[in-house]
């Protein structure tokens, strides 16, 4: 017997009475290799931190390989975790995924390349040409250190340089993106007027360069809303981000061009569905090994109140803002 | 009325309109028109209307221009330069008006 789940608020607003938020073909498959880290970020979604032991195990690896490889309109491979690069299969498969002719980007905190024996991460990204996502919250030391602890924002701005050095973003092709998120319970500025000025400041004082920047909204879950609650800022920050909704965002919502995999192989709609266990709804397939293209082309998208945070303002999604 | 200023009253200020409709519509009008941006960027705009907001002392503004400051990805380090500067400006008014003593000081006394 299926169950029928009543629509979520976010769901009704999204996509009217019904709450109809469907899928588009997924282009993307984002595999989350695990929970473990060696920050333990104040805004993180994951929860991720160095105590964590999730850990993808090899047959969800190898299933997720097998189904990039059978799967020709997955054409973009996208790592994340936790600190991907800790996973002891990591550099496997980005070498595959990049044997199979896929885009590979990896969600890369900058930080753990000063983790032992990661020091040659920047020319391992290189050398596979990699796209390198790497968290910066702000383009200021304070700011950033105080999200993610301090003396990160210096080393940040060393891992920078050593990937401007095997030649990341500097328009050769290898890119170097930026994702900032704001450092509190308030949205994000306009993506194009924080590039602007991250890319003025980190030239100018730190001699670093990048490509683009990309804002995203943070998402009121896990160790976030925590804070948020603790702090007795979560229901003024749920009622910005509802206040905040904006359907030009609804489009390019990540949920409908990706699958999202769990360290476990269990699949989501997105990386946030995935850390509240909001599974893929009833009738599609569950796991990775069950992947199957013709059924999740569009699925409906399981959806709730922390939707907001991706359809406030000009929206948030992991390419930035949408609108 | 446990306090004249309340952080809930924030989100009330639109009652006002219904006293006085016509000219809250103007105000509205007006307010919109003179925080577009122009020459000036949102966010300069933004920070002119903190460091008003301050020198004005009024707790309303300050809390809604801080949120939109931090929007604007401004921190709080951007906002205390704002701070002194509008800050140092008072205290320069203060001293400047310091000259009508000096001058009835000059004129009225031998």
């Amino acid at each position: 017997m299926t169950t029928i789940l009543p629509a979520s608020r976010f769901a009704r607003r999204a996509g009217g009475a019904e709450g109809d938020l469907r899928a588009a073909r997924p282009t993307t498959l984002q595999v989350n290799v695990g929970k473990r880290c060696n920050q333990a970020c104040r805004h993180c979604h994951v929860d991720a931190s160095p105590t964590r032991t999730e850990v993808m195990p090899d047959e969800v690896v190898e299933a997720c390989l097998d189904v990039l490889a059978r799967t020709p309109e997955l054409d973009t491979l996208d790592i994340t975790g936790g600190a991907p690069e800790l996973h002891p299969r990591f550099r496997e498969m980005v070498a595959r995924g990049r044997a199979l002719g896929r885009k590979v980007m990896v969600r890369h905190n900058l930080t753990v390349q000063f983790e032992p024996g990661l020091a040659d991460l920047p020319g391992f990204f290189a050398s596979h040409r990699v796209e390198v996502v790497c968290s910066l919250p702000h383009y200021t030391e304070e700011a950033t250190d105080r999200q993610r602890g301090r003396g990160v924002f210096a080393r940040s701005i060393e891992g920078l340089r050593a990937l401007n050095a095997e030649g990341y973003g500097r328009e050769g092709g290898l890119v170097l993106n930026l994702v900032a998120n704001p450092v509190g319970a308030f949205l994000p500025p306009a993506q194009g007027d924080l590039e602007r000025d991250t890319r003025e400041w980190l030239r100018v004082h730190h001699g670093v360069v990048f490509d683009r920047l990309f804002t995203i909204t943070n998402m009121p879950i896990a160790r976030f809303a925590l804070w948020l609650q603790r702090a007795g800022n979560y229901d003024a920050y749920m009622a910005r981000l509802e206040a905040a909704f904006n359907p030009a965002t609804l489009p390019g919502l990540m949920c409908r061009s990706l699958v999202s995999v769990g360290f476990d192989g269990r699949l989501y709609d997105c990386d946030f569905n995935q850390m509240l266990e909001l599974g893929l709804e009833e009738g599609q397939p569950a796991r990775i090994q069950d992947f199957d293209l013709g059924r999740l082309r569009g699925r409906r998208v399981r959806t709730g109140e922390h939707c907001f945070g991706c359809t406030a303002g000009a929206g948030s999604s992991c390419g930035g803002a949408l609108a | 009325m446990p306090a004249y200023f309340d952080d809930d009253d924030l989100a009330h200020f639109g009652d006002l309109k219904q006293h006085a409709p016509e000219l809250w519509t103007a105000f509205e009008r007006y307010y919109a028109a003179a925080f577009e941006a122009c020459l000036f960027s949102k966010r300069d705009k933004v920070l002119i209307g903190f460091a008003v907001a301050q020198v004005s002392q009024c707790p309303y503004c300050i809390d809604s221009y801080t949120q939109t400051a931090l929007e604007q990805g401004l921190t709080m380090k951007h906002l205390a330069e704002a701070l002194h500067a509008a800050a140092s400006l008072r205290a320069g008014i203060a001293l400047a008006h310091g000259l009508v003593a000096h001058n009835i000081d000059k004129k009225i006394s031998m």
